[in-house]
């Protein structure tokens, strides 16, 4: 279940991309969950025109995702679509600077165009891509100059065939579903409707990176791809959509995020073994949230760091200590595994601290890293004691803290002879109570932040209107110019800062 | 600063060459209160035990005071309660509240300065134990009293709380050259330059996350990011 603030910051995001009526219809989804046609019509209040559309543009843009459910009590006369809201790539749509950047970074500027496409248009199929490219060209552009680029886009697994238009869930269901012999040895069931649905209708790896239109073609014959012709194949291809790979990108700020805290906490060396183990695992684990890295024997490790211009400078005997200094298990096998879960929970934890740091004082501080070390409930004055701060104050922090919701307390009452009972109170860190909260409190901030962007731009109206040359003229003008430029500028990083949190807490 | 002596125990001496004579009443209280070694009693629970009225028991206190036979001293739980004690105890640590209090209140002035020296100590030594602190201290002069092993334990936890240090366990080898494997030794974290850039997102730069008052925020509200002081603050250029 998505917390409060982040419905509300997913209802701003889609209100400011696609206006007020989408925004409801998807308000409604997140509130209610998966909803059909007809409930989402009475939900809203909308005619079923404007919720038929808003729903046709969700799911244009990737947010919404169609499926019916099987294996009710219906009798199968009357199956029922529903939809439901896909929250994560509402917040993605925040992220996309990120994702072009990645793009651009590794490959040419014909693919980025192509990718740039497919972001602001949520799907696009072959002859659209093409469409687009010949804008505003003299000649058209080639099929295949497109084709070849998106080629290069899907070998590196940026973008993908959309999922199944509707996919067919099974209620209640019990695992059943085996990918081949090898997908049930880890398969677990999966947790949230949610999660089930995208399951559901996500395509198998061979298919979904696929530009060849035959293999696994959604239509419903099965014809023998010899008796096809041109003409036919390049029909086809046009019945397959695509878009963007949104987890690829979360994989990939997953493993830069996941370096990146490794070389602060420990060194350059640690984070060059690691980049080399995830670069050379990439793609063999299924899900983003994994909580170990893929075993690999040292061998593959070393001949993966030396890959890289760093990396060549790193004897065997120093891969290996930082193996060890990340904490490596498994020598036995001779393989290795990184807990990459311990990684993310350490950032996470520095995160709060941070944040416990500047709004609570150094007092707090130290209490709240004392009692998330101990991991247990601690009383107020053994927690005084063990911190040195004054036993006075510490209940009054402690309360503070309780009453934002960054710990969890407990009253004890002792009775002891004939003694009145006195009280204790207990005060422990619960962290995955915690994280939600903060990540809540993150949705909030991101949610301020755009709030405060658009008050500056309508404040300043006036200027983003006035013609630039006008502007240069004037003193004053100018002045108000630049610092609208530096305050928007400042709103803008600060985001896209947050956003990283955002994700470590949520995505990772 | 008595609280740094040693025992809590010293020998009485005077009490064999001549005991004061006292009533029946106060003979009973001084019991009493004797009883209670480095604990010491309320009066309220003095009244209790035994049964006497409350003008007695105040009287005999004034007099068991004025024959130098018990004290009066602050508890940290209660500083209102009057707490009393027989003359050759030391409060305990229940009463003091610890090593670091004085008068019942935390002295705070002498945790910082015992701190910074510390910090100063292992960002110098590279590496340090608490043994290796207390040297250092010792050496420098900087403090009259004596720092216990104790204390120095405590002040090196609160900097590790404090992110100030780390806590490590030695290995012998290269910077842990000086330590015996196995000892736990503290190294500084501020290298300068050489550890990594802070990886935090740093949420703390813009105000929603040092702001109190995040609660009572929401778009529409009293407070909403449109009109906060903070962001106006931090948005002057």
């Amino acid at each position: 279940m998505v917390s409060q603030w982040g419905i509300k910051f997913a209802v701003y995001l889609i209100t400011n991309h696609f206006g007020k009526i989408v925004a409801k219809v998807c308000e409604n989804l997140l509130n209610h969950g998966a909803l059909t046609l007809d409930l989402a019509i009475r939900y809203t209040e909308l005619s079923s025109e404007h919720v038929k559309n808003s729903l046709l543009v969700l799911i244009q843009h990737n947010c919404v995702q169609a499926f019916v459910a099987e294996g009710g009590d219906d009798d199968g006369s009357r199956v029922k679509t529903e939809y439901m809201v896909l929250f994560d790539n509402i917040l993605h749509r925040l992220r996309f600077p990120k994702f072009m950047e990645i793009v651009s970074g590794d490959l040419d500027d014909k693919c980025a165009k192509i990718f740039e496409g497919l972001l602001r248009d949520g799907r696009l199929n072959m002859k659209q891509m093409v469409d687009r490219e010949s804008q505003g060209k003299e000649n058209a552009a080639a099929a295949a100059a497109v084709r070849e680029s998106l080629l290069k886009l899907l070998m590196a697994r940026y973008v993908e065939r959309c999922p199944l238009p509707e996919a067919r869930v099974v209620e209640r269901e019990i695992i059943t579903k085996k990918r081949g012999a090898k997908g049930a040895q880890n398969f677990k069931a999966p947790e949230t409707k949610e999660q089930r649905v995208i399951e559901a209708a996500v395509r198998g790896d061979m298919i979904r990176f696929s530009l060849n239109a035959d293999i696994g073609c959604n239509s419903d014959g099965e014809t023998n791809p010899a008796d096809t012709s041109v003409a036919e194949t390049d029909a086809k291809e046009d019945l397959i959509l695509w878009r963007a790979n949104f987890e690829e990108f979360t994989r990939h700020l997953r493993d830069k995020a996941l370096v990146e805290n490794v070389r602060a906490r420990m060194d350059d060396g640690a984070a060059i073994v690691l980049s080399a183990i995830l670069k050379a695992t990439r793609n063999k684990d299924k899900e983003v949230k994994i909580e170990k890295s893929v075993p690999l024997p040292p061998d593959t490790i070393f001949s993966e760091v030396i890959k890289t211009e760093n990396g060549r400078t790193m004897t065997i005997d120093r891969v290996k200590a930082a193996l060890v200094q990340l904490g490596c298990s498994n020598q036995m096998l001779y393989e290795y595994v990184v807990d990459l879960k311990h990684i993310i929970r350490w950032a996470r934890n520095e995160e709060v601290e941070s944040i416990v740091l500047k709004r609570y004082g150094r007092d707090a501080y130290r209490m709240f890293r004392h009692l998330s070390k101990e991991n247990q409930f601690c009383p107020t004055d053994k927690l005084a004691d063990a911190t040195l701060v004054e036993k006075k104050e510490a209940p009054k922090l402690l309360y503070k803290l309780w009453k934002e919701n960054y710990l969890h307390m407990e009253k004890l009452s002792v009775t002891g002879g004939n003694t009145k009972p006195v009280s204790i109170l207990m005060w422990k860190v619960n962290q995955p109570l915690l994280w939600e909260h903060v990540l809540d409190e993150m949705y909030h901030g991101a949610l301020n932040l755009k709030l405060r962007m658009a008050s500056e731009q309508e404040k300043e109206e006036e200027i983003i209107n006035t013609p630039k040359a006008k502007i240069n003229e004037s003193v004053p003008l100018l002045k108000k110019y630049k610092r609208l430029q530096n305050v928007l500028l400042l709103l803008g990083s600060s985001l896209m800062k947050l956003d990283d949190a955002i994700m470590l807490f949520h995505d990772f | 600063m008595n609280r740094l002596q040693e025992s809590a125990f010293p020998p009485r001496k005077r009490q064999k060459v001549s005991e004061p004579v006292l009533t029946d009443e106060e003979r009973l209280l001084f019991n009493l209160i004797r009883s209670r070694e480095n604990i010491g009693i309320w009066t309220g629970d003095m009244k209790r035990e035994t049964n006497l009225p409350t003008t007695v028991v105040n009287k005999s206190l004034k007099t068991l005071i004025s024959k130098n036979m018990i004290k009066e001293v602050t508890t940290i739980q209660n500083k209102g309660r009057k707490h009393y004690m027989a003359k050759e105890f030391m409060p305990s640590e229940e009463i003091t509240g610890g090593h670091f209090y004085s008068d019942g209140k935390l002295d705070i002035d002498y945790i910082n300065s015992l701190k910074d020296v510390c910090l100063k100590c292992i960002f110098m030594q590279k590496v340090s134990t608490c043994e290796g602190c207390l040297e250092w201290i010792k050496r420098s002069g900087v403090f009259n009293t004596e720092v216990t092993t104790k204390q120095m334990e405590e002040i090196l936890q609160t900097l590790v709380l404090d992110d100030e240090i780390t806590q490590m366990i030695s290995t012998g080898f290269g910077e842990f050259a000086s330590i015996s494997v196995g000892k736990t030794c503290y190294i500084s974290k501020s290298k300068g330059g050489v550890r990594g850039e802070k990886k935090t997102a740093d949420l703390t730069s813009f105000p929603c996350f040092s702001c109190q008052r995040m609660t009572f925020c929401s778009p529409d509200g009293t407070i909403s990011p449109a009109t906060c002081v903070y962001y106006q603050k931090w948005l002057d250029f």
